[in-house]
C-alpha cells in the first residue's frame, strides 16, 4: 500500500518549519522549566510519538481513513463521554484519561483528537455530496457534527478547545461553497447573539476574563494579572531578547504557566522581536504550505480535510499569539507545535500526517 | 464542468484565506513590533521594577560615649516583621494568617495596616518591631510554605539604652508626616529622636541608610543581590556625662524609693568652670527601650496617664519654689548692691514684723544676733526677711538673673521651661498690680511667686562657685565624624559678672558652715571634701490648706532641695539635688553625699563607695506640719 515512490512526494519542506517549531518550543520549555525537567523529557517523548503518529498517519491512504471516519468520530465521542464520567480531574476539569501499565504513568486528551476526527467525518460529508450547492440541511447536518463533540468538550469545562472545533466546521463549509448570503446571515446572528450569550451563557469567571481583558488595571492582581503580565514580558524583550534562559519575567514567575500558555511570550522575552519573526514565519510558511497541499489535493475530500486540519492549527496559532502579547483574553488555549503538552504535540503532529498523506498522495489513484 | 467549477471556486477561496492568513500574521508582526521596540522602553522598566526591589538598610544611630569613653547607649540587632502589600493577595487572609503565627490582636495589624495605606505599596508596612525568635522562627517557617509570601523578616539595629539617664537620652520614634514634610532629608518611616540627646542631636545621631539592590521573584522571595550601598552609621558622640557620677546619683534616688520617701525628683550636676554636665536625672523616669522598637498602646496610655508624669523632664520642666536655697541670690543682692556688708547683723527673736504683718523664722525662740555667714549657715528667715526688705525686689530680681534663677539655662535639651523670680515689673505687665513691699518678704527666703527648675539652680551653684561666670550647661563633648574624636566647642556663657571675691567668699563661708559646721547639710559632709551647700524645704500647699486637704492620697508633703559646690575655695563640681516631696533638705543632702563621696573618690583613685542603702542614708521623714496638728498625709 505504501510504495516507495510516494515518499517523493512528501512536502518536506513543511516537515522541516514543523520539525523546526518543535525544536523552538522545547528549548522554550527547557528555558522556563530550569533544564532537563520533567517537562522536557515529557515534550521530547510527545514529539517522538507524534512523529510516529505522524508516519502511522501517513502509511494509510486518507481516502480509506475518510471511509472509516464515522467510526473515528464516535470512538472520540464515546472517549469524550468516558471523560465527563470517569476522567482525571485537573485544575477543576475533566479532561485527562489516566492509564498506566506497571510504573508507566501516562494520559490522554481526546479533546486533542476530536479536531482530527471532525475534519475527517465534515470532509468526507462535503466531499462525497453530490450536489452542486450546499443547502441548509447539509450546513445543519454539518453543524450538527460540530456541535456534539463542541458541547461534550465544553462540559469539561474547556471552552478553548470546544472552540477550536469551529473553525473546522467552518474551513470546510466555506472552501465547500457555502454561499455567501448564510455567511452574512450567520454573522448577522452571531452579533446578535453574543449580548444574550454573554448574559445566560457564559459563566462568571469567563465574564470576568473578557470585561478584564478589556480593562487589564481593574483587576491588575487577578484576572487582568497574566494579560499585563504578558505585555511586560513581551514588551520588556526588545529587539534581541534578554538572551536564552535570561528572561527575568518567565524565569522568575511573573508570567504563569510560562512553559504552556504563554510559552511564546517567553520566547519574544528571550529572543526578542527577531526571534518572534522568525518564529511567526515558520507558522506562516507552515500554514501556507498546508494551504498549498489544500489546493493541490487530488480531490475534493483531500481539499477539505486539509482545510479541516489546518483551521484548527490555525486559529489556535494565531489566537495563543495574540494572547501572548496580551492583544486577546487570557484562554486556555495551547501553541500547536511549541507549547508544552503530549497529547496536543500527538494530536498535532497526526494531523500534519493527513496533510502530509493529501499532498502526497495528489498523483494516486 | 460542474468539476472545474468547483475546483475554481475552491482555488478563489483558497486564495482569499491564503491572502487573510498573510495579513493575521503580518498584523501579529506589527503587534509584537509596536511592544517590543516602540514601546520597549517603558515594559522594561515595568520588568525593571516586577523583578528588582530597593530594600533599605537601616543605618545604626550614633553611639553615645560618657566623658571617658564608656558605651552608654549602642546598638543591638532585632527583627522586624513586615508586610509588603505589593505581594499582598488577599490581605485578610494575611493579617488573619500573620496574626494567629505571630499572636498578634488582628484589630492591631489591621490599624497599623491603615495607617500606612497611602504608602507606596512595594514599602514594607512594620508590623512587629523587635521580634521575639519564636516569632520569627514561627513565621520564617510559614514563608518556606510560600503562605506568607507578602511578609518579610528584617534585621535591624536598634537602640540600647542602659538602665538610667532616660530623659537625658530621650528616645527614638518613627518620624511623623509634619516632621517628613518640613525637613527633607528625613523620610516617611525614619526613626528620629523623640526626646533629649536623641532629638537635639538627631541630625548627627541619625546616619545616612543604605539600599540594597536584589532580584525577587514573583513571590517576592529575595534571588539575589545586584548592588549594596551599604548605610553610614550615624556620628559617635562623645557626653560631657560621668557614667559613675550618674550612677551615684541614680543609686542615691533608688535608695530614696527603696525606703518610700519619694520616687520624684531631678538632680544636675555640673563643672561649675565649663558648665559641663557631669550627670543629670529626673525622676520617676522610663524605659526607652521600650520606645526603641515601637512602643505598644499599653506602656505609652501607662506613661502617659500616670499621676507622676514619668515623661515630664522634670530637671528642665519642672518648677518648683526654690525656699531657702534662695538665700544666696538675696545676700548676694545686698552685697553687690552696697546695701549690706558681710559683717551686717540682725536681731532674731523668732519673728519680726513687716508691713504690718509678722513674718516667723523656722525656729522658734529666734537666733539672736546673727551676721551674714551664720544666717547663711542657720538659714535664718529673719535676717533675709530683714536683707529682702532693704535690697527690694528688683535688685533680688536682678542678681538672681546673673545667677541663673528666673532664665533659662540654654542646655542642649528640648522644651526646657524657664522659672520666675518675680520684679516691680513682671508684677505689672503680668498681673497688671503694683508690687506690694510686703510680698518682697517672702520672696528673700524664697517663697511666693518664687520659681526655678533644677537644672537653673544647678548653674546658679556654678556661678557662685567660678565668681559670677553663668556658664552653659551642655552635654556634648566631642564628636566622632569617622576620623577620630574632635571636640565639641564649648556653648559661651550665658552671662559674665565679676563678682567681689570677698563678699562673695563670705557666702561661701556661710554655705561651708552650713555643711561643716552646725548647718542643716551635715549629711553632705566629706573629709577633706570641703563640700560648701544649702539645704532647703518648701511647701507644696499653705499650712491651712493643707489642714483643709486632710486625708488625702496625693502627696503634699513639702519638697527638698540640696544645692552645694565643692572643693569650697577651688570648686569643681557643683549641683543641685532635689527631691519631690522628700520632706527636709537634709534627705537630699544625703544623696548628694553619696554622689560627692564617689565624685572625689574617683578624683582621688580610691575604691568607689558602694550603692547606699536606704538605711545608710538615714532618711527624716518626720514631717513638721504633721506634728503641728495637721492629720497624717498619706504616703504612697
Amino acid at each position: 500500500m505504501f510504495e516507495r515512490r510516494l515518499y517523493y512526494h512528501i512536502d518536506w519542506a513543511m516537515l522541516a518549519g514543523i520539525v523546526a517549531l518543535c525544536a523552538i518550543g522545547l528549548a522554550q520549555i527547557f528555558s522556563a522549566t530550569g533544564g532537563f525537567s520533567l517537562f522536557y523529557n515529557t515534550q521530547i517523548y510527545g514529539i517522538v510519538l507524534g512523529l510516529f503518529a505522524m508516519g502511522l498517519c501517513l502509511t494509510i491512504d486518507y481516502r480509506s481513513l475518510a471511509d472509516k471516519s464515522h467510526w473515528i468520530y464516535l470512538a472520540v465521542l464515546v472517549a469524550l463521554m468516558y471523560v465527563l464520567f470517569f476522567g482525571a480531574v485537573r485544575g477543576g476539569s475533566r479532561r485527562w484519561i489516566d492509564f498506566g501499565v506497571a510504573n508507566l504513568k501516562a494520559n490522554l486528551q481526546p479533546s486533542e483528537f476530536a479536531k482530527a476526527a471532525l475534519a475527517l467525518v465534515l470532509a468526507k460529508f462535503f466531499g462525497e455530496s453530490r450536489r452542486g450547492a450546499i443547502g441548509r440541511e447539509d450546513l445543519a447536518i454539518a453543524g450538527a457534527l460540530t456541535a456534539v463533540p463542541l458541547i461534550l468538550i465544553a462540559r469539561q469545562p474547556d471552552l478553548g478547545t470546544a472552540v477550536t472545533l469551529i473553525p473546522v466546521g467552518f474551513a470546510i463549509a466555506y472552501v465547500a461553497g457555502m454561499p455567501m448570503r448564510i455567511i452574512g446571515v450567520l454573522a448577522l446572528v452571531g452579533v446578535l447573539v453574543a449580548p444574550v450569550a454573554w448574559k445566560f451563557a457564559l459563566k462568571d469567571y469567563q465574564r470576568e476574563r473578557i470585561s478584564t481583558f478589556l480593562d487589564p488595571a481593574q483587576d491588575a492582581k487577578g484576572a487582568g494579572y497574566q494579560q499585563i503580565q504578558a505585555r511586560i514580558t513581551v514588551g520588556s524583550g526588545g529587539l534581541w531578547g534578554k538572551g536564552f534562559t535570561k528572561g527575568t519575567q518567565g524565569q522568575l514567575r511573573f508570567l504563569p504557566v510560562a512553559h504552556n500558555d504563554f510559552i511564546f511570550s517567553v520566547l519574544a522575552e528571550e529572543q526578542g522581536f527577531a526571534g518572534v519573526l522568525v518564529t511567526l514565519g515558520l507558522y506562516l510558511f507552515v500554514i501556507l504550505r498546508a494551504l498549498e497541499a489544500a489546493r493541490l489535493a487530488k480531490d475534493r475530500l483531500g481539499a477539505y480535510l486539509v482545510m479541516g486540519v489546518l483551521a484548527s492549527f490555525t486559529f489556535q496559532v494565531i489566537y495563543n499569539i495574540a494572547m501572548s502579547a496580551g492583544l486577546l483574553p487570557v484562554k486556555g488555549l495551547t501553541l500547536p507545535l511549541m507549547s508544552y503538552g503530549g497529547s496536543s504535540m500527538v494530536a498535532t503532529l497526526a494531523a500534519f500526517g493527513l496533510i502530509l498523506n493529501v499532498r502526497m498522495r495528489r498523483f494516486t489513484n | 464542468m460542474a468539476v472545474t467549477e468547483d475546483r475554481r471556486r475552491i482555488a478563489i477561496r483558497l486564495t482569499v484565506l491564503q491572502v487573510g492568513c498573510v495579513v493575521v500574521f503580518a498584523a501579529l508582526g506589527i503587534s509584537f513590533w509596536l511592544l517590543q521596540i516602540v514601546q520597549h522602553a517603558r515594559f522594561e522598566e515595568m520588568a525593571a521594577n516586577n523583578h528588582q526591589r530597593t530594600l533599605a538598610l537601616r543605618a545604626p544611630r550614633g553611639i553615645l560615649y560618657d566623658r571617658n569613653g564608656q558605651v552608654l547607649v549602642e546598638n543591638r540587632h532585632s527583627f522586624t516583621i513586615s508586610l509588603v502589600r505589593e505581594h499582598t493577595k488577599d490581605l485578610d487572609r494575611t493579617i488573619r494568617l500573620l496574626s494567629a503565627v505571630a499572636g498578634l490582636d488582628p484589630n492591631d495589624v489591621k490599624a497599623i495596616v491603615a495607617r500606612h495605606r497611602n504608602e507606596p505599596t512595594y514599602r514594607p508596612v512594620v508590623i512587629v518591631d523587635d521580634a521575639s525568635l519564636a516569632q520569627v522562627a514561627a513565621i520564617t517557617a510559614r514563608r518556606l510554605d510560600f503562605e506568607l509570601p507578602d511578609i518579610v523578616v528584617e534585621e535591624v539595629p536598634t537602640r540600647q539604652y542602659p538602665p538610667l539617664a532616660a530623659h537625658l537620652f530621650g528616645y527614638v520614634g518613627e518620624v511623623n508626616d509634619a516632621m517628613v514634610l518640613s525637613d527633607d532629608t528625613l523620610k516617611s518611616g525614619d526613626l528620629v529622636g523623640q526626646a533629649g540627646i536623641e532629638k537635639i542631636y538627631n541630625a548627627l545621631l541619625m546616619g545616612e541608610d543604605g539600599a540594597k539592590r536584589v532580584v525577587v521573584n514573583s513571590l517576592g522571595r529575595e534571588i539575589r543581590t545586584l548592588d549594596e550601598e551599604p548605610p553610614t552609621e550615624g556620628k559617635r558622640l562623645q557626653l560631657t556625662i560621668d557614667y559613675d557620677v550618674q550612677k551615684a546619683v541614680e543609686d542615691g534616688f533608688r535608695a530614696s524609693q527603696d525606703a518610700h520617701l519619694t520616687n520624684a525628683g531631678a538632680a544636675v550636676i555640673l563643672d561649675p568652670n565649663t558648665g559641663e554636665v557631669l550627670a543629670f536625672a529626673s525622676e520617676p523616669a522610663y524605659d526607652p527601650n521600650a520606645f526603641a522598637a515601637g512602643i505598644d498602646r499599653a506602656t505609652w496610655a501607662s506613661l502617659t496617664t500616670d499621676e507622676q508624669h514619668p515623661l515630664n523632664d522634670r530637671a528642665i520642666q519642672g518648677r518648683y519654689s526654690p525656699g531657702s536655697t534662695f538665700k544666696m541670690a538675696v545676700a548676694l543682692a545686698g552685697l553687690e548692691e552696697g546695701i549690706i556688708t558681710p559683717d551686717f547683723q540682725v536681731h532674731c527673736v523668732g519673728g519680726a514684723n513687716f508691713y504690718g504683718r509678722t513674718f516667723k523664722c523656722w525656729k522658734k525662740g529666734g537666733h539672736g544676733t546673727i551676721d551674714l555667714r551664720h544666717a547663711i549657715e542657720q538659714s535664718c528667715d529673719v535676717y533675709f526677711y530683714t536683707v529682702g526688705n532693704m535690697v527690694g525686689v528688683d535688685k533680688i530680681n536682678k542678681w538672681a538673673e546673673v545667677l541663673g534663677l528666673g532664665v533659662k539655662s540654654g542646655i542642649d535639651l528640648p522644651n526646657e521651661v524657664t522659672g520666675l523670680v518675680p520684679s516691680t515689673q513682671w508684677k505689672r505687665e503680668k498681673m497688671n498690680d503694683k508690687w506690694y513691699a510686703g510680698e518682697t518678704i517672702s520672696v528673700a527666703i524664697g517663697q511666693g511667686q518664687v520659681s526655678v527648675t533644677p537644672v537653673s539652680m544647678a548653674v546658679y551653684m556654678a556661678t557662685l562657685a567660678n565668681g559670677g561666670t553663668r556658664v552653659t550647661p551642655h552635654l556634648l563633648k566631642a564628636v566622632d565624624e569617622g576620623n577620630g574624636w574632635k571636640p565639641a566647642p564649648a556653648p559661651a556663657p550665658q552671662s559674665k559678672v565679676d563678682l567681689n571675691p570677698e563678699k562673695l567668699q563670705a557666702i561661701r563661708d556661710g554655705l561651708w558652715m552650713v555643711v561643716n559646721a552646725g548647718g542643716t547639710g551635715g549629711r553632705a559632709r566629706i573629709p577633706n571634701g570641703e563640700v560648701a551647700g544649702k539645704t532647703g524645704s518648701s511647701q507644696v500647699i499653705s499650712n491651712e490648706g493643707r489642714v483643709a486637704a486632710g486625708r488625702t492620697t496625693k502627696d503634699l508633703r513639702d519638697n527638698g532641695w540640696f544645692v552645694f559646690f565643692a572643693p569650697r575655695d577651688h570648686p569643681q563640681i557643683a549641683g543641685v539635688v532635689f527631691l519631690e516631696h522628700g520632706i527636709h533638705g537634709a534627705n537630699a543632702a544625703g544623696i548628694a553625699h553619696h554622689i560627692l563621696d564617689t565624685y572625689f573618690a574617683k578624683q582621688q583613685g580610691r575604691p568607689l563607695p558602694p550603692p547606699p542603702t536606704p538605711a545608710g542614708l538615714h532618711f527624716d521623714f518626720s514631717d513638721p506640719y504633721a506634728r503641728a496638728g495637721a492629720p497624717a498625709v498619706e504616703t504612697n
